[in-house]
Parts: structure tokens; C-alpha cells; sequence
């Protein structure tokens, strides 16, 4: 079975790459614009892996993890910061809250993708 | 009231002073009378009145 | 008339001045009672018998020379705004109740002075007193028509009968509070009352025998006129008289103010300042109405009866002459109220002194000291009840030894002959600091005594023994000394001459000993709060400087041997709280001290209470430049400590200042801090596009050509914005700083606007996206257009931004109002929700509620709009009233 990846980002540049770059290893890619486009898509879609972006309009990537974690159907579910904040009290705060991952831009797709694959085991 | 309006008022008192008192007086020394009173007395009524009316306007308008 | 029936009609009349005088007493607080026309009426005291009979008995024999009796008084009256004035500050300052108090305070609460003083009124009132008293007895005769009851025999004579029931009067009202101080309302509104009595009675009499018993004055005038001596009854009869006549005009002057019972009515019984405002002009118009028919009567009077030797009398006789004896009892009553009047004040004014300043000082103190405090009241009241009853009987003594053969107009200038050495130490020492009391003294005293060369005793020897030797040839015959006469002065009347001589000796001692000999330092300060009255006024008890010790309690208990324990009490927590002492103070100080003395000066007079006061503290003597010098260190102490809670002050308010510099550097750090983050943040977006973008064309060679394409054409969007960002902030930064001042020129704002919106039709007309222009007017302003410009063309593109295609309207307008130019850009879209307005021009402010496709912008634009505009000194704001759209408005000043 495919794995599902979601995309959350409000750049559109950043989105097609990744959408691309995953589809090409033969992900299933959803994509949402913001938090609160992202929350309908993960109730529904269950992904296995979300690359959240934190600086968003509306629902921020912090408020979607936090709904994510407190949701038990979605114990599977991964979350992979992908962000620009990169000081160290920012990395902190989004481990702590429970991130699975903390990866910072500018990125390199192959890394976002091997990082992808070892947490999904 | 005003030092200035005070003033007016003791300037009366030295013109009423030198007004009745010799020399000036004898200036209306003389014989004669009008309706009755000796012009001496007419005189010195007069000026009497005159002051009373000038220090009621003085006071009337600057005391305070 | 029976000589019963005039006696019950004078016992009814005085209850009637009783009842009045009970009234005015229980409503003392009344409008009826407290007026400016009761006060000036209450001065009309200065009329006595001597006014209403003597005048017309001195007009029909010597002419003009009743009138500056009057005149002086006139010339005064325009200086009470000054002289009175002080007077009446000065004795409510120091709760003076005579003018014995008055003078001896001046001189440093001088006991010796004030008892002088005291003496000299006393001299020069009983025999006024004894005047009134022959009025009466010779009027009662007139209107009784029988001869006077012989004088030995006082049981049988009614005139004495009227003087203790006069006495009773004064004694009644005059004391019926120790502190004599209080007002005697009931006296005063009796006063007011006979006032009216004595002049409507008089002026009647006057019309009567003006226009009843004569035709008009011109008749009596043609008829007098003839007479063979008239000219030196209507003239001033020369030089000579014109010096009698200055002289009495002198005379009088001093005596309005002088004469105990002006004293008494003028400042003692005043209780307001503001009376002198009417007092001043209704008070000669009082006298001017009193002297207005005098000479007429007595010219009717000359001419009906043929001689004058009755004519002080004439109002009466008159008309009984012409059985009119009902209006010779009504002038008769008018001239019984002009007596009352003057006996009760005279004597309530001269108890007062004769208590406080001879009697108290004198012999009773000592005995009070050690006295109860109830007792010490009542032994006060006693002593001036006494003190009444006596001044009475001895003038009665001297009416019925003397005044029986003096002519009343005689006697009433001799009064004021004495009166007036009391002068020079008054209206100098009011003005002149150097006055002293050595020199007060030696002055008065040297006055005296030649008025008692000159007038007194050469007038009672010969009316008494009728030994006139001396008189004509001079003591031991020495031509020079004639009593009437002193050296070769001859031609002065005896009054005027004796007023001349004791008063140019009286006044040349006063000057020369007050240079000689200098005052000490008590004295010298009295005389300081006299002469600046008005700047010692405002520090009140302050004024007496005094070094020494003093004990509350001592104090404390002089106070209560007079006042009483609950007075004393009540008045030692006001004067603590007045000046935020503890209740419980152990050690007096000045203020105290001066305090206390006032407290004391108003029942047994400032001699006394000085006396008292000294005798329980223990005082330094300390000079007036001391004094001066103390109170300069304190008003020192006082800008010193002013200066010091200033800077505190602006110390605090400094700290203040730094405190909130320091939280808007605080907040301006965290600004930046945030700024820079902001900054890092925009930047590595488009940086990630290009990053990812980049290494998927390096690394995927198999990617189709179209999908190639896009990530191409993405890279050269993210490298725009990422330059376009790059410029924003550096523009933004420019802006920001100080550094970067626009140049202006000048521009047609039409022109302007018409390159912004060519700019970007291209976009508009891509959406179909209308923009109207709806002006043509060309306006010419200094600005720099480059940047007016850029502003212009972030607003449209802003506009465009948020405007739905097809649909969307683009308006800009502009218009001159007073001193600047308004610019709006207005667009039909979906407008700027509430909560946004008022950041939308912060950096990097994105509304919430943007398009799910982030619009192009670096955040930066309207924020560098606001800096444009700021640095041409306009303003830049979003219209809320706004609501099809957004509406963004400027203002640019043509300055």
C-alpha cells in the first residue's frame, strides 16, 4: 500500500517541489495551504507523515500538532517539522510538543525524503 | 480698592482742605447773598455737597 | 408743662430706647442691626447737645465759627479709606477696645502711657459730659417753665435723677460681657435711632421757623442783614478769624478721631470694613443736613426776641413763644437723644479705659492673679459699672460747681483741646516707626500742661472765683506769659491759642525725644506692626519674634483666672490646631505668647496682659535688627526647604523619565529582534523554492520538458522576490533611519498619479480591473515624486490585489483643503476587517485572512509608505467608515 504523505505549506513554490519529489518515490500526496485545510485532510485521510510549516495564516503549524497529538485515531500519525525557524529555542519548543522530527529550510529534498523513509521504518 | 482710586480720595481731602481754609476762603468772603444765605455759607455748602457727591461716585465705582 | 408730666414722658422714652436697645441686642446677628446706614448713623454720636443747642447759640453771637466743628470732620472723611482703614485693622489684629489700648500698644504695650491716656480722656470728657448734663437741666427748665431747682439740694434736682438713669443704661449694656471687645449692639442700634430723632426734629424746627414763623430765608436774611453788627456774623471777620477758623477746623479734624466716643463707635462697635464705603459720603451729608438751618434759627431767633443771650436755646424757645409746646417737646426730645447718646458712649468708652489701662494695671491685678476665674469676670464688669456710675456723678460735680456760668459751645472746645494732645502720638505714631513712648509721654504731658495754663485754669478761675488778675497781666506780671496770650500772640481766640501752642510743643517734643531716645526692642516692634500693618498681617502671630522659655501650663493658667477653664480650653485647641501643635505641647512658644495676649488684651486691656503674660515666662530681651534677622533665617529656611521638595520633585520625575526610556528601549530591542527574525524568515522562503527547485532539475534528467519549465520559471519568480525583498528592507531601513532626507521639488500631483496608475494598468487590465481618475485640476506642491510615487503605486497594486477581476473598481481622487493636499485610493473589494486596521501599516503586517494563495508582497509596503509620507511631515491612515471596500487616504501638507 502507498504511503500517505501531506504536504502543508502556504508557499506553492516549496509545495510543488515536495509534491513532485514524493510522488516520484511513489508517495500518495495530499497538500494543504494552511492548518485548518490541513486538519479536514488528515480527519479524512489519516496520512502516515505530515511535513507541517508553522508560519501559516489561520491555524499555525504549532495549533495542527497539538490537535494531531490529542487525537487518538491519529496515534500513527507523523509529524515532521518543516520550517525556517531555526534558533535552537524554536527547535526545542516544537520537539517538546511532540514533533517527530525538526527539519529547517532552506532543505534538500533528498534528506527531507531519507529522513521521510527512516521514520516510517 | 485700587491705590489709584484711593488716591482720588485723598486728593479730595487736600483740595477740601485748602478749599475752606484761609487764604482761599476768603475769596468768598464777601458780602451779599443768593436766596437768602450769605455767599460765605453758600460757598462753603456748595463745596460741601460737591465733595459728598465725589466721594459717593469715587466709592460707588471703585470699592471693593 | 408740669414738671411730672415731662419727667414721665422722659422715663417712657428711655424704656423705649431700653426696648430698642433689649431688640437689638437678642438679634445682635440682624440685617436690621449690622448695616452701613446703622454704622454711619451710629457716628452721628459726634452731634451732641453741644451740636443741637450750642451751634445756634455760637451762630447768633459769633457767626460762622460754629461751622468748622463740622468741616473738620468733612476734610476726614475722604481719609478714612486710608487712616481709618488701618485703625480698623490694626485694633482687630490686636483686639484693641479703646483708644487708650490703641496708643499704648503702639508703644509697646506701655502701662504708663495708656493710664496717661486714659486721664487725658477723662479730663477732656467730663466736662462734655457735664455740658450735656446742663442741656438737660436747663432745657427741662425751659419746657417746664419754672426756675432750676437750687443746685445743693440734688435730691430735688430731676437733672440728677436723668443722670443715674443714663448711668443705669450704659451699665446695663455697656458690660454685659467681660471682654470688652464684644459689640454692644443694643447701644449702637439705640445711638442710630436717636440719631434719626435729633435730625428730623432738628431739621423740623429749622423748617419751621424758616418757612412758618419767618417767609422763607430771604425774608429772614433782608431783615438780619440790616442790623448793625451783621457782617461779622456772615464773614470770617479777617486774617484773625480766618486763623480761629483754621484752627478749629484743625481741631475738629483730630477730634473725629480722637474723642473716646468717636473711638468707641468708629472701631470698637464696627464690625465690618466695607461700612466705610457708605459711611464715608453719609456721614458729611448727615452733618451738612444738621448745619443746614442753623444760622436761620438763630437769626429768627435774634430777630423775634431781640438779643442773644438765651440763644442756645432758641429751638425751644420758638415755639413756645408761639404755643406750639408740642413741638417744642419733640425738639426738646431731640435734643434729650443727642445727650443719651453722647453720655452712654462717652462713659461706656471711658469705663472700658478707666478698667483696663488705670484700674487693672494699677492695683487690681495682683488680687485677680490670685483670684477664682468666675470672680475675676464678674470683679471686671463690677469695676466698669463702677467706673460708669462715678464718671456720671463727677461730671454732675462739675456741672453743679462750673458748668452752670460756661456757655456750652465753651466748654466743648475745651474738650477738644485736651482731646487733640492725644495727636501726635496717634496719627504720627501710626506712620513714623521711630515714634517713641519716651517721647509720647514727654509729649503729652508737655501738652498738657500748657493747656492747662492756656485754657484750663485761667477759664475755671474765673468762672469759679472770678479771678481774672493773671489773666489780663501774666504770671508774676510778665507780659509775655498772659495765659491768653503767650508770647504776644494776641490775637488767636483762647481755645484756638491754647490748641495752637500746646499742640506745636506737644508734637516738636514728641519728634525730638522719639529721635533722642530710642525705644526698646517690644516697643520698637509694636511700632513696626503699626506702621506695616498690612505685611504684618499675614503672619498674623508670627509677628512677635521672642526668645525665651515659657510653659503651656503656666499660660494655661492665666487664662483660666479670666476667661474661665472651658473658654481656655476651647480657645488653646484652636490656636493647636490652627498651627498643627500637639495637643499636649509642654513649651510655649511666640505665637503662643502673642496669642494669649490678645486673648487677655480684650478684658482687662494689652497694659495688663503684658504684665500678666511676663509674669509667668522668662524673656530675653532681643533688639529689632534680631528680630529682622530671625525673621529673615526663617523665611531662608523656609525657600531653602521649597528649593529641596523641588529637586526631590524633579529627581522623581526624572526617574520616571529614565524608567520609561528604559521599557521603550526594552520594547524597541524586542522590536528588532523580532524584525530581524521577520526578516530571516522571508527571506529563506524563497531561498527554500530556489534550493529545491535547483537540486530536483540536477538530480531528475528523465523530468518532462513542461514540468521543467515550471520549476525554471519558479526559480526566477523566487529570485524576484527575493531581490525585491532584499530592496524593501534596505528602503525600509533607509527610511527609518535620520539619515535619508527626501528631496523635494515641485510637482503637479496630476501627473504623479496619472505615471502611477500607467505603471500598472498592464496587471489592472490583465484582471479587467477598472482605475478612475476623477480629477483634472493640476495642484503644484513640494514633495519628492520618485517616492510619492512608489507610494502611490504600493496602494494600487495593493488594491489590485485584494479586487475581484471582472468586477473590481479602482478610484482615486485628490483635493486641496486648508494647508494640505488629500489623497484617497479607494477600491470595491473586500475591504480591511475591523481588527486589522489599525496595524495594517506595521512591517510586515499580513492580514489574517488573506488568500489561500499567499498575494505577492514583502509585507514591507504599506509600512514604507508610512515612512515616505511621515517624512514629507503628512499623514497616512485607513478610513473606517469605509465599508464596500478599502479606502486608504493621505495627506500631505503644501509647507
Amino acid at each position: 500500500m502507498k504511503k500517505k504523505i501531506l504536504i502543508v505549506d502556504d508557499e506553492p513554490n516549496i509545495v510543488m517541489t515536495l509534491e513532485y519529489a514524493f510522488k516520484k518515490q511513489d508517495y500518495e500526496v495530499l497538500i494543504a495551504r494552511d492548518g485548518s485545510e490541513a486538519l479536514m485532510i488528515i480527519e479524512k485521510n489519516k496520512p502516515d507523515v505530515v511535513l507541517l510549516d508553522i508560519m501559516m495564516p489561520k491555524v499555525d503549524g504549532y495549533q495542527t500538532l497539538e490537535y494531531i497529538k490529542n487525537n487518538t485515531m491519529l496515534v500513527n500519525t507523523k509529524v515532521v517539522f518543516l520550517t525556517a525557524k531555526n534558533k535552537a529555542s524554536d527547535i526545542e519548543k516544537g520537539l517538546k510538543l511532540g514533533a517527530d522530527k525538526y527539519l529547517v529550510k532552506p532543505f534538500s529534498v533528498k534528506k527531507i525524503f531519507a529522513e521521510v523513509q527512516e521514520l516510517l521504518g | 480698592m485700587k491705590k489709584r482710586h484711593e488716591q482720588k480720595l485723598v486728593i479730595l481731602s487736600i483740595t477740601l482742605f485748602v478749599m475752606i481754609n484761609i487764604p482761599f476762603v476768603l475769596v468768598f468772603d464777601v458780602p451779599g447773598a443768593i436766596a437768602g444765605i450769605p455767599i460765605l455759607y453758600f460757598a462753603l455748602f456748595s463745596i460741601w455737597l460737591i465733595a459728598i457727591i465725589i466721594s459717593f461716585i469715587i466709592l460707588k465705582r471703585h470699592y471693593e | 408743662m408740669s414738671n411730672y408730666l415731662l419727667f414721665i414722658i422722659i422715663v417712657c422714652y428711655l424704656a423705649i430706647l431700653f426696648l430698642i436697645a433689649f431688640l437689638a441686642e437678642k438679634n445682635a446677628k440682624s440685617k436690621w442691626v449690622n448695616n452701613p446706614y446703622v454704622y454711619t448713623l451710629s457716628l452721628a454720636v459726634y452731634c451732641s447737645a453741644w451740636t443741637y443747642y450750642g451751634s445756634i447759640g455760637n451762630a447768633a453771637n459769633s457767626g460762622i465759627s460754629f461751622l468748622p466743628i463740622y468741616l473738620g470732620p468733612v476734610i476726614a472723611c475722604p481719609l478714612w479709606i486710608i487712616i481709618m482703614r488701618k485703625i480698623l485693622q490694626i485694633s482687630k489684629q490686636h483686639k484693641i477696645s479703646s483708644i487708650a489700648d490703641f496708643i499704648s500698644l503702639r508703644y509697646g504695650n506701655n502701662r504708663f502711657l495708656g493710664a496717661l491716656t486714659t486721664v487725658i480722656c477723662l479730663l477732656g470728657t467730663v466736662p462734655y459730659i457735664s455740658l450735656q448734663l446742663k442741656a438737660i437741666s436747663e432745657t427741662f427748665e425751659i419746657i417746664v417753665g419754672t426756675p432750676a431747682a437750687t443746685p445743693n439740694r440734688f435730691f430735688d434736682d430731676s437733672t440728677f435723677y436723668i443722670a443715674v438713669l443714663l448711668a443705669i443704661f450704659a451699665a446695663f449694656f455697656g458690660t454685659q460681657k467681660s471682654d470688652a471687645t464684644e459689640k454692644h449692639r443694643g447701644i449702637v442700634t439705640t445711638v442710630a435711632f436717636e440719631s434719626i430723632l435729633k435730625l428730623i426734629f432738628f431739621l423740623t424746627i429749622g423748617i419751621y421757623v424758616t418757612y412758618y414763623l419767618f417767609d422763607g430765608t430771604q425774608d429772614i436774611y433782608d431783615k438780619i442783614s440790616v442790623q448793625a453788627d451783621f457782617t461779622s456774623l456772615a464773614t470770617l471777620n479777617g486774617l484773625e478769624g480766618g486763623f480761629n477758623w483754621l484752627f478749629t477746623i484743625l481741631l475738629s479734624f483730630m477730634a473725629i478721631f480722637l474723642l473716646p466716643r468717636q473711638f468707641q463707635m468708629a472701631v470698637v462697635e464696627n464690625n465690618r470694613e466695607k461700612h466705610l464705603k457708605h459711611a464715608i459720603w453719609l456721614f458729611p451729608l448727615y452733618l451738612l443736613l444738621f448745619n443746614i438751618f442753623v444760622i436761620f434759627v438763630a437769626w429768627g431767633g435774634t430777630l423775634t426776641f431781640g438779643d442773644t443771650t438765651k440763644s442756645e436755646y432758641f429751638t425751644l424757645l420758638l415755639p413756645l413763644q408761639n404755643n406750639d409746646t408740642f413741638l417744642a417737646l419733640l425738639v426738646f426730645l431731640g435734643g434729650f437723644s443727642a445727650v443719651i447718646s453722647m453720655v452712654v458712649v462717652s462713659t461706656l468708652a471711658l469705663s472700658t479705659m478707666v478698667s483696663n489701662n488705670l484700674i487693672i494695671p494699677y492695683g487690681y491685678l495682683e488680687k485677680f492673679i490670685q483670684s477664682h476665674p468666675e470672680k475675676n469676670s464678674s470683679y471686671i464688669k463690677n469695676i466698669r459699672r463702677i467706673s460708669i456710675f462715678l464718671i456720671i456723678i463727677a461730671a454732675y460735680i462739675f456741672y453743679v460747681n462750673f458748668s452752670i456760668e460756661l456757655s456750652l459751645y465753651s466748654i466743648g472746645l475745651i474738650s477738644f483741646v485736651i482731646i487733640s494732645q492725644l495727636a501726635p502720638s496717634f496719627f504720627i505714631g501710626m506712620f513714623w516707626n521711630r515714634g517713641s513712648a519716651r517721647a509720647s509721654t514727654i509729649g503729652m504731658i508737655t501738652g498738657f500742661l500748657i493747656t492747662t495754663y492756656t485754657l484750663i485754669l485761667p477759664f475755671t478761675l474765673d468762672s469759679f472765683a472770678g479771678f481774672r488778675d493773671w489773666v489780663d497781666k501774666g504770671f508774676f506780671n510778665i507780659n509775655m506769659l498772659r495765659p491768653y496770650a503767650l508770647f504776644g500772640i494776641d490775637f488767636l481766640s483762647p481755645p484756638a491759642h491754647a490748641f495752637f501752642w500746646s499742640l506745636i510743643c506737644n508734637t516738636l517734643c514728641y519728634l525730638f525725644f522719639s529721635i533722642i531716645v530710642k525705644g526698646n526692642y517690644r516697643e520698637r516692634n509694636y511700632a513696626e506692626m503699626f506702621v506695616d500693618n498690612k505685611n504684618y498681617f499675614s503672619l498674623q502671630d508670627n509677628v512677635l519674634v521672642w526668645k525665651g522659655e515659657a510653659y503651656v501650663a503656666d499660660i494655661k493658667n492665666v487664662l483660666i483666672r479670666f476667661l474661665g477653664e472651658e473658654r481656655t480650653q476651647r480657645a488653646l485647641n484652636l490656636f493647636f490646631l490652627k498651627y498643627k501643635l500637639p495637643q499636649n505641647t509642654q513649651l510655649a512658644d511666640a505665637r503662643l505668647i502673642n496669642f494669649s495676649e490678645k486673648l487677655l488684651t480684650g478684658s482687662i486691656g494689652s497694659a495688663s496682659s503684658k504684665i500678666l503674660i511676663d509674669s509667668v515666662i522668662k524673656e530675653e530681651e532681643i533688639t529689632l535688627p534680631e528680630v529682622l534677622k530671625i525673621l529673615e533665617e526663617s523665611k531662608e529656611a523656609i525657600s531653602k526647604n521649597k528649593i529641596l521638595s523641588e529637586k526631590s520633585e524633579e529627581l522623581t520625575s526624572l526617574t520616571s523619565q529614565l524608567k520609561k526610556a528604559n521599557e521603550e528601549l526594552i520594547l524597541k530591542d524586542r522590536q528588532k529582534d523580532e524584525f530581524l527574525d521577520t526578516v530571516a524568515h522571508e527571506l529563506k522562503t524563497p531561498l527554500t523554492g530556489i534550493r529545491a527547485a535547483t537540486e530536483l532539475l540536477q538530480d531528475e534528467s528523465e523530468m518532462p520538458a513542461e514540468v521543467k519549465d515550471v520549476f525554471l520559471n519558479n526559480i526566477i519568480q523566487d529570485t524576484d522576490r527575493l531581490s525585491r525583498l532584499i530592496n524593501n528592507i534596505l528602503d525600509f531601513e533607509k527610511l527609518s533611519t535620520d539619515r535619508q532626507r527626501v528631496v523635494m521639488s515641485k510637482n503637479n500631483i496630476k501627473i504623479t498619479i496619472d505615471k502611477a496608475i500607467q505603471s500598472i494598468q498592464h496587471i489592472a487590465s490583465k484582471k479587467n480591473i477598472a482605475i478612475r481618475l476623477k480629477n483634472q485640476q493640476t495642484i503644484v506642491l513640494l514633495y519628492n515624486e520618485d517616492r510619492i510615487l512608489q507610494v502611490l503605486t504600493n496602494l494600487l497594486s495593493n488594491a489590485l490585489k485584494y479586487c475581484d477581476s471582472e468586477t473590481g473598481i479602482i478610484a482615486i481622487d485628490y483635493k486641496r483643503l486648508a494647508g494640505y493636499l488629500r489623497v484617497r485610493v479607494k477600491d470595491n473589494g473586500k475591504g480591511i476587517p475591523d481588527e486589522d486596521i489599525d496595524y495594517i501599516f506595521n512591517k510586515f503586517y499580513q492580514s489574517q485572512d488573506q488568500n489561500i494563495i499567499k498575494p505577492q508582497g514583502s509585507g514591507l509596503g504599506l509600512a514604507i509608505s508610512k515612512q515616505i509620507i511621515e517624512k514629507h511631515n503628512g499623514s497616512i491612515w485607513a478610513e473606517k467608515t469605509y465599508k464596500t471596500g478599502a479606502c486608504i487616504v493621505f495627506k500631505l501638507p503644501f509647507n
